[in-house]
């Protein structure tokens, strides 16, 4: 396979994840923000997640304050935020069309639709809540589809596993930069814990990851932040928990690596940092710092990209 | 290099026994230089196989079974390793290294082996490398290499003595040697691919690791006089063969009990011998 067609599929797979993940973020922060005042507290929700998407920089040269429209506005549609929705979505479509025929006709109907109703029908924008839920069910279930539709149709090749690459590795980034995000919330400190803002913002990052229901069947218990954090970065049988992306990354890096005949670097990095995930538990992680713990974590994250577009993509 | 490994054994009691109890350390892990890709195990009757991991972090699986006649328990997988030049990166150390030190009946020294220890010891004086490695060479050389006289329980002293043994007392003679010079050593059970292109093997392989202050744990295997490289995969840690055994187990009832082991290890992908079929 060509470098440049990895690098599409790759890519085409990142940016999909990516919406979503956008999409779920606007999502979990209207929720907090249509409680009282009283039970979230002061912090400015829009805020946080303008870093959570990882774009606060960029916005605040744009705008002076973080309110629901303009963050609404800038994740969603900002022609100039470049991991906003909808250049997402059209990245992700740019990449499918010039690697069209490494596709199957489901992914590219997928891809290729969400983009024609992006262009018809949400060309302007949402002008109210309940335009913008449709919206954001719009770009979570295109993900699903095409998810769904590259896991149910694709030939189990070199294809496959570099979108697949790409999805868990963004994946993991998102997961991650929650955590980093949220850190001083599931920090255990005497005067919060237990209180209605805590267990808002509990639920709030659980639900930007879609794990509040499977929280409660894993851990049968009120939320607390350390099992939280539990869940979100080591538990494997939870797809976007930091463990899961890495036990798949590893296997598709692996699938490659016997595919070609030759491991690398890449292989090596990933192993590295599953391994380190394998043998850490939560006392330590909280111990050494969590902050610390996922800094490190989105810094060999976005090295195993590195690495990965220097291995194979280039 | 990616190894398959397939280790198969088998019991058979005659007259059946009541009952079995047997512990499996047959589960590698993955650490920098090895990666798991694939790895079962299969027993050959219904009967409760429970995951646990042992105080140094072995899994180790709970076997029971009732009345039993015959029992085969066969493992493996695939295995992907690359060669670290014997240092040993991203295990889960969970004791300081000074609990190696520990002396075990498996393990312990005479007068003779302290002997030769400590005069190896004075040679390299602060030189903790430079002692392992000669330790490891004059092991080899002091040793033959004879299934017959020693068994699973022979100590180090009696192989030393005996100067005859398998991978296994050379492995003890070696721990404990390295433990009378200061050194925090232990014992590893593992699978080795023979560079003479050896598939089948009648055991599994056995070596050391000593920990060095500046570099970590270092795989040393004296039976072959090389530090572990890429075609040792790792399975179990312990003081000694007790604490790294791939089965140990009980029984209740019966009377002889025969088994049998039989380990293949091989280079996954390596192409074999195509035979032309031809007419007859």
């Amino acid at each position: 396979m060509l470098s440049r067609t990895a690098e599409n599929l790759y890519w085409l797979a990142r940016y999909v994840e990516r919406a979503e993940y956008i999409a779920r973020t606007i999502d979990a922060t209207l929720r907090v923000t249509a409680l009282p005042a009283a039970y979230i507290g002061k912090t400015n929700e829009w805020e946080s997640a303008l870093l959570t998407a990882g774009v606060s920089e960029s916005f605040f040269q744009a705008y002076e304050e973080a309110n629901e429209q303009n963050v609404v506005e800038y994740l969603s549609f900002a022609p100039q935020n470049s991991s906003s929705i909808r250049n997402c979505i059209e990245a992700a479509r740019l990449n499918s069309r010039s690697v069209r025929t490494a596709l199957t006709s489901e992914m590219w109907d997928t891809i290729n639709s969400a983009w024609i109703e992006l262009q018809e029908v949400w060309n302007k924008g949402t002008s109210s809540r309940e335009e913008l839920a449709k919206f954001l069910r719009f770009v979570q279930e295109a993900s699903l589809r095409f998810d769904g539709s590259a896991y149910r149709t694709m030939l189990r090749n070199d294809a496959y596993w570099f979108s697949r690459l790409g999805l868990h590795l963004e994946r993991a980034d998102n997961t991650a930069r929650i955590l980093d995000v949220k850190y001083h919330v599931l920090l255990p400190e005497e005067e919060h814990v237990g209180g209605p803002l805590d267990f808002y913002q509990w639920t709030s990052i659980l639900r930007s990851v879609s794990a509040t229901t499977a929280y409660h069947w894993v851990y049968r218990e009120t939320l607390k932040p350390w099992l939280i954090a539990d869940l979100l970065i080591l538990n494997d049988s939870l797809p976007r928990s930091l463990a899961s992306c890495y036990g798949n990354l590893v296997r598709n890096l692996d699938q490659i690596g016997v595919a070609y005949g030759r491991q690398g670097p890449s292989q090596r990095h990933a192993r590295g940092i599953r391994n380190r995930l394998e043998h850490s538990n939560m006392n330590d992680i909280f111990q050494h710092g969590v902050h610390e713990f996922i800094q490190e974590f989105i810094s060999d994250n976005s090295r195993l990209g590195e690495i990965i577009t220097k291995q194979y993509l280039i | 290099m990616r190894l398959r490994i397939s280790h198969t054994t088998t019991y058979r009691y005659e007259p059946p026994a009541t009952g079995v109890i047997q512990i499996l350390r047959l589960t590698p892990g993955s650490h920098d230089g090895q990666y798991v890709a694939e790895w079962q195990i299969d027993v050959s009757t219904d009967s409760r196989l429970d995951m646990h991991e042992d105080a140094f972090g072995n899994v180790t699986h709970v076997m029971t079974h009732g009345a039993i006649e015959d029992l085969t328990i066969t493992v493996g997988g695939l295995i992907e390793t690359h060669d670290t030049g014997g240092v040993l990166r991203g295990t889960d150390e969970r004791f300081p290294p000074s609990l190696f030190l520990r002396q075990t009946s498996l393990t312990s020294v005479n007068p003779a082996m302290e002997n030769f220890a400590r005069e190896l010891r004075a040679e390299s004086e602060t030189d903790a490398l430079g002692f392992l490695h000669t330790l490891m060479t004059q092991v080899n050389e002091h040793m033959t290499f004879d299934e017959d006289p020693t068994n699973s329980g022979t100590s180090a002293i009696e192989a030393f003595g005996g100067k005859r043994g398998v991978c296994q007392d050379y492995a003890h003679i070696f721990i404990a040697c390295a433990r009378s010079g200061g050194v925090p050593a232990r014992f590893v059970s593992g699978h080795f691919l023979r560079s003479d292109g050896t598939v089948n093997q009648q055991a599994g392989h056995a070596w050391a690791e000593a920990y060095i202050p500046d570099l970590g744990w270092v795989g040393f295997d004296p039976a072959n006089c090389i530090c572990t490289t890429e075609a040792h995969a790792r399975v179990a840690i312990g003081l000694d063969y007790l604490g790294a055994a791939p089965i140990r187990g009980t029984r209740y009832g019966g009377g002889a009990e025969t088994l049998t082991v039989s380990v293949k290890v091989d280079q996954a992908g390596r192409p074999g011998q195509s035979q032309w079929q031809s007419q007859s």
